[in-house]
């Protein structure tokens, strides 16, 4: 325990200017959404969420940016160091993923809070139950699929292409993974699609449905939200959420696994 | 053995390769491996601190696979590194806490007798880092020392003081390899002398033999390798 | 490489330097630098002060002690026994540095005349 906390506050010290990106983000699209003048509310909400949506996107480039920073670490023999250190592949791949999920968490969670603000100022209001639904679990669910599988592939490519680093081909891997990326993506795609709704899907947001149609539902071109239960809502899906957090794991270890064929 | 090789051949795209090398290792040496740039000594060490595999043969340290075995060994590379924001206390807590063999109290002393400054490493010069490195390198209480070009790029009196901490900190059932072009200023540390050429073993003899022949060890350099 | 720390002399090229170690006190000993009863440095200090290794200053120490020059006293340290046989050393010394000195005179064909005379010459000059 004493050794992982010591790799994760090796992160820390290596990676904190990475937050100042994220929240310069932050800032800049809160900025952005104080911009929107619109006038029909939903319509600025449409457009305020697309930025957030942005932002969304934006820090998870940084989370990838970040994490993905072996090269130079090789490039100025700091690699060699961790190498020789007693922690496992597992350990340090473990302490790197931690520290940038943390860091992520907390940027994901401030845009869970930037989603309630221009929601609040388009007139729809949560309740208890609803807003942590969309502080916590929004993020967690959003991690999950998105962000914790995307940080665990860079990991792996970055390793994967420093194993090769010294016989010089580290270029092999790398397209190799490259190519086959959208093809794992597609595959994962069609396997979702066809599992889901089998298992019991997440209920978020239960009383939300009703405060949209409370401020949207009475006016033109709403017609077509003509009750909350029509919305027929019934929840994020669990499927895709496992199914990520599995493939997380298979890259996770696969890169531990390939840290210790790693030659420096 | 404390270490050794059987038949290894390593061979590289672009860097120092070794062919069909065999070496043994006991406890308790300080062994020279001296050779011209590129003759494979970088690579020997590496490959006992397990952070290069052989191409063929067996490297075997400790009874198992170096790498496996990286809690036991010391490895000072000549371009292994610490990051620029590194102070030698924030070295000292990465120490501590990564390896159960590491002496604080030991490496605050050789920190003050090898006159390491207390700043971030981007601020140090070379000699500096050098020395903070091997401050972390003797502060272990490890039984396979292997120190890549420790005196390289080094001003003469961080050499003679490097070289003076290593005596001192050296004990008996401690195995030290260290490569080196300062052959001169080492020799006197070396028991055994390991002369490598283009990846071979040209020679490999007890330093006090060489003498016993009127010849320094450095003396043998130029006429082993030239 | 010559490696010359006040009174202790080490050239690479001369030899095993266990031997010159031993040398070194018999000089020592020989000029007065050291007495007996005197304490010789431990085999750490000194290979740390020579940057030689450890195991050739104990192997100097064991030549030493052979010869009945010095003892080690357990839990002090090692010394240079009363009874070292001082005045031979001396007389060893100058018996070596003569027959280096006679034999370069033979090879000149020098008498031994000629050699005391260029003896005195040179001895209150160096």
């Amino acid at each position: 325990m004493k050794r992982f906390s010591t790799l994760i506050w090796l992160e820390h010290r290596r990676n904190w200017m990475w937050s100042l990106p994220l929240l310069g983000s932050l800032l800049f699209w809160a900025w952005g959404i104080k911009q929107v003048t619109v006038m029909d509310v939903g319509e600025r909400l449409g457009i305020r969420a697309g930025l957030l949506a942005g932002a969304i996107a934006i820090g998870t480039l940084v989370l990838c940016i970040m994490i993905g920073r072996i090269r130079s670490e090789t490039r100025n023999g700091q690699y060699q160091v961790l190498l020789m250190s007693p922690p496992s592949g597992y350990t340090h791949i473990s302490a790197r993923f931690t520290y940038a999920v943390g860091v992520g968490f907390t940027y994901y969670v401030a845009i869970g809070f930037l989603f309630w603000w221009i929601s609040a100022l388009a007139g729809i209001h949560f309740d208890a139950r609803s807003l942590v639904d969309l502080i916590l679990a929004m993020p967690l669910y959003g991690m999950s699929v998105g962000v914790f599988p995307l940080l665990a592939y860079t990991l792996l490519l970055m390793v994967f292409v420093s194993a090769y680093r010294i016989s010089g081909k580290g270029w092999i891997p790398g397209v190799v993974m490259l190519l086959g990326t959208p093809v794992v993506l597609q595959w994962i795609g069609n396997g979702m699609t066809r599992i889901l709704w089998t298992l019991p899907s997440w209920r978020v947001f239960e009383n939300v449905p009703a405060a949209v149609y409370e401020q949207f539902g009475q006016g033109e071109g709403y017609e077509f939200i003509t009750s909350a239960s029509e919305l027929d809502y019934t929840g994020l899906p669990i499927e895709p959420m496992l199914l990520m957090l599995a493939l997380t794991v298979v890259f996770l270890i696969l890169a531990g696994r390939i840290w210790q064929e790693v030659e420096a | 053995m404390l270490a050794k090789l059987e038949h290894v051949t390593k061979r590289y795209v672009k860097n120092e390769g070794l062919r069909d090398l065999s070496l043994d290792f006991p406890a308790g040496e300080v062994v020279g491996v001296l050779g011209l740039n590129g003759s494979g000594k970088s690579t020997l060490l590496k490959l006992l601190a397990g952070l290069l595999f052989p191409t063929s043969g067996t490297v075997t340290v400790f009874d198992g696979a170096p790498r496996s075995k990286r809690a036991n060994i010391v490895f000072l590379g000549e371009n292994d590194a610490l990051w620029p924001w590194m102070t030698p206390s924030d070295a000292m807590k990465f120490m501590s806490n990564l390896y159960d063999d590491f002496d604080a109290a030991r490496f605050t002393g050789l920190l003050d007798s090898l006159k390491v400054p207390l700043r971030k490493t981007k601020t140090m010069s070379r000699g500096e880092r050098g020395r903070l490195r091997l401050a972390m390198a003797l502060a272990r209480n490890a039984k396979l020392y292997l120190l890549d070009e420790p005196l390289a790029g080094i001003d003469l009196i961080s050499r003679e003081s490097i070289l003076s901490s290593i005596v001192q900190e050296w004990h008996t059932d401690e195995t030290i390899l260290l490569s080196t072009h300062e052959v001169a200023e080492a020799e006197g540390l070396f028991e055994r002398a390991i002369y490598l050429r283009e990846g071979r073993l040209a020679l490999d003899v007890s330093a006090e033999s060489l003498r016993e022949g009127g010849k320094s060890v450095v003396d043998t350099f130029r006429e082993v390798l030239a | 490489m010559i490696n010359d720390k006040g009174n202790w002399s080490i050239d690479m090229s001369a030899g095993p330097i266990f031997e010159q170690i031993a040398k070194n006190v018999h000089q020592m000993l020989a000029r007065g630098a050291l007495k007996p009863g005197d304490k010789l440095p431990s085999a750490r200090d000194l290979a740390a002060k020579l940057n030689v290794n450890p195991n050739t200053i104990v192997h100097a120490y064991n030549e030493l002690e052979a010869q009945n020059v010095i003892e080690k006293r357990r839990g002090l340290g090692t010394f240079v026994r009363e009874d070292a046989p001082v005045t031979g050393m001396k007389k060893d010394m100058l018996h070596q540095a003569a027959n280096a000195y006679a034999d370069e005179g033979r090879q000149l064909d020098a008498s031994i005349q000629e050699a005391i005379t260029a003896l005195k010459e040179v001895w209150d000059v160096g």
